[in-house]
């Protein structure tokens, strides 16, 4: 079972729903930069609420979707990474690297929506 | 509660010895953070073998000790084994890959862990969760 | 040829061990009822009559329980409810069938433990024994009422026997009722001890005081990255004023448990380094990465603040001041 991709917008949003197999994920990773090159979207929310683990392996590919998502130009924002799985991540040591994070799917769009904002205000006074 | 025991050869085993754990720890009364903790590490442990071994089993027992309860998890392959345990043990995460991480990650996770392995004939894991109470 | 076995603890657990009950435990429980070989051999002289009325008393008490609405919403479906009479029979079986020891003990156990999983209610636990052995003396009495004193001292030996097994049902009913009690107690316990303080509408303040070893830093963390969530914290100040001394240890669990807060989308904010433990820190190298540190916790409040985006004002005339400044 692949992980939807909904669109809104400029955004991309994948929900991860409950246990993910490592090909799950993986597909997950082939599916977005797809999208994202395909859509030229600004940003990526992944939402992680349901995840029910974040092992090396889940944070490895998360990691490689920031990357490529980055070279393509958009932003990523990992949100719904609930207290177990924050708690057990520090314990491992795992870090996600360049992608930010946000409580919810809300405050992840919201967090998009802001950077983008203030991107284009910034590109406006420097006159393009 | 005889011992459970779930073979490991695909990701869908590590997905299964992950429920299983989880199970098992609620039934002694281990909650919260703690399950997730265990079936991080039973996740990092599993896909080692995977990995590294094709295939293996995991093992999971009630057991008694310091006036508590807990989850024993036994995990075996019969693997290329660990020449160097020190160091795979040692914290790798700048290189992301190899077997290091998942071990002294799974060694942080739990409250006892030991391991025994030689070349050429395979790795023995064992870890303990304590519950809380007795 | 086998590894050798790493040290496995201590030893492996049934629940009869987990619960404390030993050979000498269901002894003694057996002196309490006066239940013992003469007793065994009358309930195995029975095993032949019980599987005669077996299934009548089943279907009897089955038909008693579901009289009762609450027992209804426990059997959905009749294919649920067929497995249970048949697990129910063998149940009832097993009581003529002789070796009370303690794998009997153990399976009763098991019993008892599925039906507290399941939330059955005690009442309705002790009515299904009591309703058997009702069934079982009218049935006993049919049989043979000729021997009346033999028939009296079988259902004696009979509910002898029941008793036990209530004894070891009832017992894993308190067994999970007192880990609960333990497990709440240890959860309200740490909660005061680490007081998460919502102070604005997307704001944590987090005073610690006293020692952290890496116990106190879990539950600190744990309960830190629950109130985020709650409170959908956005910022979090984490005062460390009162904390006695800031070592290499106590540092990496400052930064654990701000990069744990990082990744639920706050930012995090320290307060209360003194110049000492400033010192302290240059010197040990610790690097606490990028969180925004401060001497004190007004400036600490203050910058939370600045970061969700409120600005504070002092309004003189408010105040009454008595020194007549800022009129």
């Amino acid at each position: 079972m692949d992980v939807p991709i909904l669109k809104q917008g400029d955004y991309l949003i994948a929900s991860i729903l409950g246990a993910l197999t490592d090909t799950a994920l993986t597909r997950l990773q082939e599916n977005l930069v797809r999208s994202v090159r395909k859509y030229r979207s600004k940003g990526v929310v992944i939402d992680v609420t349901v995840l029910d683990v974040m092992d090396s392996f889940a944070a490895r590919t998360l990691r490689a979707i920031t990357i490529m998502t980055r070279l393509l130009g958009a932003r990523v924002v990992i949100v719904g990474i609930q207290p177990e799985i924050a708690f057990s991540m520090v314990q491992l040591g795992l870090n996600l690297e360049g992608a930010l994070t946000a409580l919810d799917l809300e405050d992840g769009l919201a967090m998009l929506k802001t950077a983008d904002t203030k991107e284009q205000d910034r590109l406006r006074r420097h006159g393009r | 509660m005889d011992a459970e025991m779930i073979i490991i050869d695909s990701d869908a085993g590590v997905m299964c010895a992950r429920q299983k754990g989880r199970e098992l720890a609620m039934a002694i009364g281990i909650s919260g953070s703690d399950l997730t903790l265990i079936a991080t590490a039973i996740s990092e442990i599993a896909r080692n073998i995977v990995q590294y071994a094709g295939q293996g089993e995991i093992e999971f027992r009630f057991v008694e000790g310091r006036g508590k309860r807990g989850l024993l998890i036994i995990a075996r392959d019969h693997g290329p084994g660990i020449a160097n345990i020190g160091q795979a043990m040692q914290d790798g995460f700048s290189t992301s890959k190899g077997m290091g991480l998942g071990l002294s990650g799974a060694k942080r996770l739990m409250d006892d862990f030991e391991i025994v392995s030689e070349v050429g004939k395979g790795t023995t894991i064992s870890m303990v969760k304590w519950g809380r109470s007795s | 040829m086998p590894l050798p076995s790493p040290h496995i603890p201590e030893k492996f657990l049934t629940l009869a061990e987990m619960m404390n009950i030993s050979e000498q435990e269901l002894e003694r429980r057996k002196q309490i009822l006066q239940f013992g070989p003469e007793d065994e051999a009358r309930l195995r002289k029975l095993a032949p009559v019980s599987e005669q009325y077996a299934d009548a008393v089943i279907e009897a008490f089955y038909e008693h329980l579901l009289t009762f609405d609450e027992m209804k919403a426990f059997f959905p479906d009749p294919a649920l409810l067929n497995r249970v009479k048949a697990r129910q029979k063998e149940y009832f079986l097993r009581l003529t069938q002789g070796d009370y020891d303690l794998e009997y003990a153990e399976h009763r156990l098991k019993i008892g433990a599925v039906h507290e999983r399941i939330d059955l209610p005690v009442k309705h636990y002790l009515g299904m024994y009591n309703f058997y052995l009702r069934e079982v003396w009218r049935h006993l009495f049919e049989i043979d009422r000729v021997h009346p004193d033999e028939t009296l001292a079988t259902f004696f030996s009979l509910m002898k026997l029941t008793f036990l097994d209530i004894s070891l049902a009832i017992d894993t009913y308190i067994d999970s009722r007192e880990r609960t009690i333990k497990a709440l107690q240890q959860e309200v316990i740490q909660e005061l001890s680490t007081p998460v303080l919502p102070f604005r509408e997307g704001m944590l303040l987090l005073p610690i005081i006293g020692q952290i070893d890496a116990q106190r830093a879990r539950q600190l963390t744990e309960h830190l990255l629950m109130a985020i969530r709650a409170n959908r914290a956005k910022v979090i100040v984490i005062d460390i004023t009162g904390v006695a001394t800031v070592d290499s240890r106590v540092a990496n669990h400052l930064v654990q448990t701000v990069d744990a807060a990082r990744l639920m989308g706050a930012k995090v904010v320290i307060s209360g380094i003194s110049p000492e433990i400033a010192l302290t820190m240059v010197t040990l190298g610790i690097d606490l990465g990028p969180v925004y540190t401060v001497g004190d916790l007004q400036n600490g409040i203050e910058h939370a603040e600045r970061l969700l985006g409120y600005r504070v004002e002092r309004i003189p005339e408010a105040c009454g001041d008595r020194h007549g400044e800022g009129t």
